[in-house]
């Protein structure tokens, strides 16, 4: 089985300090990882390659320093690495990191699976996998849940939906989104770092893929981040006091009013 | 025993005369409760204050001491309350002293790298500061989001990093006391070296509030290492894990800032709890190792050098955590043991028993024996690295709570004669409170213990500061 996942690396959120003013993340030495759920499509990647054999190939869009990413994931148990990183690449929305994904995933030549993360923890829109799926023209299977059966052409999956789950059957080669009940990612073992240290990881730009200069970048992207803001929250509780029988009487009342306004009762 | 005053509403009147009307707790349960018990899980060791204050400044306190000291009433000083062995519950009743509200980081210096700060500040908040500055205060006990300086002071608190970076006492070089007689008394300062006279200040570290109460503390700030990598390893067994513990530091010749030690049953436990995975889930025990400094290339050599031992010396496997997101999922699984347990059992003793390091595999059996001969289940975990294991007797669902009344003290008593026959100690880091005078008179040379009652009462003449605790 030729697999091939997708990461992104984005900024650890987990003990982030935001800015009082901005309402932006302050990035000042914000550690990089790789996105948690793309974990989930790694490990998957991993198990299937220890039933069926095969080799899983990783590959991210990114500044230079998502090798760390790459490594990272080879360490866990990949096979080799892909960096797509080029000045021209900057600043792309997800219709055109998903054309540079596909057109590189292209490259690569045959494959029987592409394995993504269910979305970024940074951008949160969950599109690059579909979008990667719809340039290469192959099927694409989001929330995917279970690898249930691996057959000779094809995979039976379970997938998530909102009452219940949904068993499905689809050809090779096909692209799917996995969420975090698929498994319980492994961490990297001290063999696979050290492998992972040593590993030549390519570089590849605009020159090294078949791309069209148009669709790259901020240039080439459809979408624009306008303005980013806050969500207000309009929870608003009141408080009342209560010293004497009287004021208990009076809250309990208000409290009625309150219900029966919002037909609560 | 010597019979306290009652608290009266006149004394009441007095106290808030001193501290002010809404510093005091007084005639209501429901907001005197939380100031009952600590974390032991067990209800019997709590014991209800009959007035809590929250004072706010030294004299205020030194008022308090004077007045109680006079009048013959029980103070009881208070942290955070989340001690394990009962030094912060009023046994007798009388005052609760809260230093709550006196919660300041006085100061940061940066020249001389040391920290002001008040008792009740939140010691995870304090190195939340210093990390802006690059510095720390290496003192760790695991309960990080709670606890105050001053309760880690006063039960000179240990935890997750001590093998490298030692217990609270080695970077307290300061305090400002106030004695149960009401003087205002300073010990050290912000110095690094001191031999004038008697080593007060190290005998007021871990003297668990029956000597005096701090109000100021001066702490020693160490550079923040900038990188650091956990290493999770199992292994087969108890006793192939332990005896690569010794090995590490010497022939590894690296001293990791953790080696944290989790036998099946603890980790099994855990990840049950947590809902978490790992490969090896079968294993019979794993080592938490942590290596910290300040360049990534240095750490990935020490963290080699580590793991190729514990490979050569029967490691399963070694996982590598080098960035927040999975160094946290490592020590997670460390740090919710005991509250894994609680859910399985929440009738248990949680026990901090220390030997050294390389009696570890010899005390484990024994401790192991005890478990099956009174039917209960003592998972171990703990601070291996130092021999601080966290041996926790745990009632099974199925046994009475009559029967575990009846056999806890046994198999409490049977754990330390163990623990001391392999010249180890009945508590590392909990401390003895009044959970464990007992075992501790019964345990220790009777010289030894008379010259601690003497000290007791040279510093507390009339036995009101925090009585009935460490010794009677």
């Amino acid at each position: 089985m030729k697999i091939i996942v997708t990461i992104k690396q984005v900024p650890e959120t987990g003990n982030v300090k935001m800015d009082p003013v901005t309402g932006t993340m302050k990035r000042d030495g914000v550690e990089s990882i790789v996105n948690p759920l793309d974990l989930y499509a790694v490990e998957e990647a991993i198990r299937l390659k220890n039933e069926f054999g095969g080799e899983i190939i990783a590959i991210t869009m990114g500044p230079p320093k998502a090798d760390r990413a790459l490594r990272e994931v080879i360490s866990m148990g990949c096979d080799s690495g892909i960096l797509l990183s080029n000045k021209s690449f900057a600043g792309a929305d997800t219709w055109s990191t998903s054309y540079v994904l596909a057109q590189a995933i292209k490259k690569l030549g045959e494959y029987d699976l592409i394995l993504c993360g269910e979305r970024a923890t940074d951008g949160d829109t969950g599109q690059v996998g579909p979008g990667i799926a719809t340039w290469l023209d192959i099927t694409f299977t989001t929330y995917v849940s279970g690898v249930k059966e691996v057959k000779e052409n094809s995979l039976v999956i379970e997938r998530m939906v909102e009452t219940g789950y949904e068993i499905l059957e689809i050809e090779n080669p096909s692209l799917l989104t996995v969420i975090k009940e698929i498994n319980y990612p492994r961490l990297p073992s001290l063999r696979g770092k050290q492998k992972a240290r040593k590993l030549d990881i390519p570089v590849w730009g605009p020159e090294e893929i078949d791309v069209e200069n148009k669709n790259l970048g901020l240039k080439g992207s459809p979408t624009r981040v306008v303005r980013i803001s806050k969500p207000k929250v309009s929870r608003n509780g009141e408080l009342f006091v209560c010293k004497n029988d009287q004021d208990i009487e009076n809250a309990v009342g208000k409290m009625f009013e309150f219900l029966e306004s919002k037909e609560i009762i | 025993m010597s019979e306290y005053k009652k608290i009266t509403l006149e004394i009441v009147e007095k106290l808030k005369n001193i501290v002010g009307d809404r510093n005091v707790i007084f005639d209501d349960i429901e907001k005197l409760e939380p100031y009952s018990h600590d974390e032991i899980a067990e209800k019997s060791y709590g014991s209800m204050p009959e007035v809590v204050i929250k004072p706010e400044t030294s004299e205020q306190i030194a008022q308090i001491m004077k007045f109680a000291n006079k009048e013959n009433i029980p103070v009881t000083p208070r942290g955070a309350g989340s001690g394990l062995s009962g030094g912060a519950v009023p046994i007798f009743g009388g005052i609760c002293l809260s230093v709550e509200k006196m919660n300041k980081i006085l100061e940061i210096d940066k020249a001389n790298m040391v920290a002001v700060v008040e008792p009740g500040v939140i010691t995870n908040d304090l190195n939340d500061l210093l990390t802006e500055e690059d510095l720390f205060f290496a003192g760790y006990p695991m309960s990080v989001e709670s606890c105050y300086v001053g309760g880690n002071v006063a039960e000179n608190a240990g935890g997750g990093r001590a093998v490298k970076y030692g217990v609270t006492g080695r970077y307290i070089i300061g305090l400002e006391v106030i004695t149960p007689e009401g003087d205002i008394i300073n010990l050290g300062g912000k110095i690094v070296k001191n031999v004038v006279g008697y080593d007060l200040l190290n005998l007021m570290v871990g003297s668990e509030g029956t000597l005096g109460i701090f109000t100021k503390i001066i702490i020693k700030l160490l550079p923040l290492p900038k990188e650091k990598v956990a290493l999770l390893v199992p292994f087969k067994d108890v006793e192939t894990a332990i005896n690569m513990v010794p090995t590490i530091i010497t022939n590894g010749k690296i001293i990791p800032t953790a080696i944290e030690f989790m036998d099946q049953l603890s980790f099994q436990t855990c990840y049950k709890y947590l809902n978490e995975h790992f490969p090896h889930s079968d294993a019979g025990a794993m080592l938490l190792l942590e290596v910290d400094g300040n360049s990534m290339e240095q750490l990935e050599q020490e963290y080699e050098t580590i793991g190729d031992l514990c490979l050569e010396n029967g490691a399963l496997e070694v996982y590598v955590a080098d960035n927040h997101t999975t160094q946290e999922r490592v020590w997670r699984v460390r740090r919710n043991i005991a509250e894994a347990f609680m859910v399985y059992s929440p009738v248990q003793s949680l026990e901090d028993i220390v030997v050294p390091v390389a009696e570890i595999p010899n005390v484990l059996p024994e401790i192991d024996k005890i478990a099956k001969k009174h039917d209960v289940l003592i998972p171990c975990y703990g601070h291996a690295g130092d021999g601080n294991l966290h041996a926790t007797v745990v009632k099974k669902p199925e046994m009475s709570m009559n029967d575990w009344y009846r056999i806890l003290d046994n198999i409490l008593m049977e754990m330390y004669v163990v623990t001391t026959s392999f010249g180890g100690t009945i508590s590392g880091e909990h401390g003895i409170g009044h959970k464990r005078k007992k075992q501790m008179k019964e345990l220790m040379e009777p010289a030894t213990f008379e010259l601690m009652k003497r000290i007791k009462k040279s510093f507390d003449p009339n036995n009101i500061m925090n009585p009935g605790k460490i010794l009677d």
